[in-house]
């Protein structure tokens, strides 16, 4: 059996005395695509934000066996929303190499290749679009080669073609390299598609397991109401 | 003159530098509170007869760490908390001032800077605090340019953004009073804030920014002084206005 990644124990997050998230356990491994589904507020960054160490918690999470501190270099994390200001003069080259100083000029012209940002490392970020924005923080995510990638809503700004080439590359990272992929996403025809592991969430557990068993119509009710319905698309 | 010149070409890029990291975190107000609360160092130094300037360092250092504990544990904004500071401090300072009697020329020269009043131990420890300082950031410069641009992303890097935000506060606090004497307390800021301001105007790139800023620093500091001494005007003043018309000359320039 693949080794454990991200094992979640009983993990319970509150902020000024709401429960954001309750008692949640399961655990994830090497190479797969866990998707992390549930209606707005329902605690999916939270999640993604505690995976990382960055909201306090009580319970236990664990990143290859170790508190997620001593596994931080081995993660590549997409945010939902990224402050940046954009009158700051910085290229995109400048900003992927920031974080990551020992990375070469090949490796950055190959995750920006990858993203479809061909040549934009010369580019200053400001005028950047959405979407493109959030392909440079898609190279960023991919530019240290991490063996864990948390992608919350990482392609919410991004065109269908842009979102279905970042997913393949998602595939090819797992494929190739055994990457593990947790994503939070709307996109459920596509999440179905590429993901081996669901996690629904409303605060409380409410599915894991694979999509054929986990996406259910008493779960899709239950996260998003009556009125939602999906089919299943036969290829 | 020389002593000035010395001093001020010094803290000049190093203050150049500190203000791209001003810019990007949209610090401004920060080392303008700073500058105005370390009056209170200022005042004590002179009521206890020690050199003003080690008492003003020792206030700066002080009110550093009190912004960022008190940004830390209370859920008041950065604005409020420097606010705090820079009020409390400079009334500390005036009620020092008013157990003094009579005409203190020293104080005056610290509120507005003055190069004459800059002995061979303010130079000494403007040279070694610049060096030390100016060291430690030539060797962090990506992180504190990280943490300024992106606070997870420096944590996922596995830096300790707190630790070196705290760093970051005290050396911008020391290095901006270390600019008071030239400058003064009411002026002071400007050198953070005029250099990155005209280089921002002409760069694309961040290494040109920080590049044109420790430029342009120089040479407002260095025409600033040299018109002050040369037309007898109070020189924080002269250097200020130095920088306001490169800024706007820079501003027309690239505007034709």
């Amino acid at each position: 059996m693949d080794k454990p990644v991200i094992e979640v124990q009983h993990l319970s997050v509150t902020f000024n005395g709401r429960t954001v998230l309750s008692d949640l356990n399961f655990t994830l491994r090497e190479g797969e695509i866990a998707a992390l589904l549930g209606p707005n507020g329902s605690g999916k960054t939270t999640l993604i934000r505690t995976v990382l160490g960055l909201v306090p918690y009580r319970g236990r999470v664990l990143i290859y066996g170790r508190p997620v501190q001593d596994a931080l270099r081995n993660i590549g994390y997409v945010p939902q929303k990224f402050e940046f200001d954009r009158t700051v003069p910085i290229t995109v080259g400048e900003f992927l190499r920031m974080p990551f100083p020992r990375i070469s000029r090949r490796k950055i012209l190959r995750v920006l290749h990858e993203v479809d940002l061909k040549d934009y490392e010369d580019r200053p970020m400001g005028p950047l679009s959405g979407g493109q924005m959030q392909r440079v923080l898609m190279a960023r995510s991919l530019v240290n080669d991490p063996s864990l990638l948390l992608l919350d809503e990482a392609t919410s700004e991004v065109d269908t073609a842009g979102a279905k080439s970042f997913y393949e590359i998602i595939s090819h990272l797992r494929t190739v390299h055994r990457t593990t992929v947790v994503l939070v996403s709307h996109e459920i025809q596509m999440v179905y598609k590429f993901a081996d592991q669901i996690v629904c969430l409303n605060r409380d557990l409410i599915c894991f397991g694979r999509p054929k068993e986990a996406i259910t119509k008493e779960v899709l009710e239950k996260l998003y109401g009556k009125e939602v319905h999906f089919k299943e698309h036969q290829h | 003159m020389q002593r000035a010149l010395v001093a001020g070409i010094l803290l000049a890029g190093l203050l150049a530098y500190l203000g791209v990291l001003v810019l990007i975190r949209k610090m401004a107000f920060f080392s303008d509170g700073i500058a105005h609360a370390s009056l209170a160092g200022v005042a004590a130094g002179v009521l206890a007869g020690v050199n003003p300037l080690v008492t003003a360092l020792a206030a700066s250092i002080f009110f550093a760490v009190a912004m960022f504990v008190l940004e830390k544990k209370t859920n008041l904004s950065s604005d409020i908390v420097i606010g705090l500071i820079f009020t409390s401090g400079m009334a500390l300072g005036v009620l020092l001032m008013s157990m003094k009697a009579g005409y203190q020329p020293e104080l005056i020269g610290f509120l507005f800077g003055n190069i004459l009043t800059i002995n061979r131990s303010d130079l000494a420890l403007m040279i070694v605090l610049t060096f030390v300082i100016g060291s430690f950031l030539a060797a962090n410069w990506r992180r504190f340019t990280l943490l300024s641009l992106d606070h997870e992303m420096a944590y996922l890097s596995g830096m300790n953004p707190d630790l070196f935000q705290l760093v970051l506060y005290v050396l911008l606090a020391v290095s901006v009073v270390l600019g008071i004497k030239i400058l003064g307390v009411i002026l002071v800021s400007a050198l953070l804030i005029i250099p990155v301001s005209i280089s921002k105007l002409i760069s694309r790139s961040f290494k040109r920014l920080v590049f044109l800023s420790i430029g342009f620093s120089e040479v407002i500091m260095v025409l600033g002084l040299l018109i002050s001494s040369q037309f007898d005007f109070p020189p924080g003043a002269v250097i200020v206005l130095t920088g306001t018309a490169i800024f706007f000359v820079t501003l027309l320039l690239r505007r034709a």
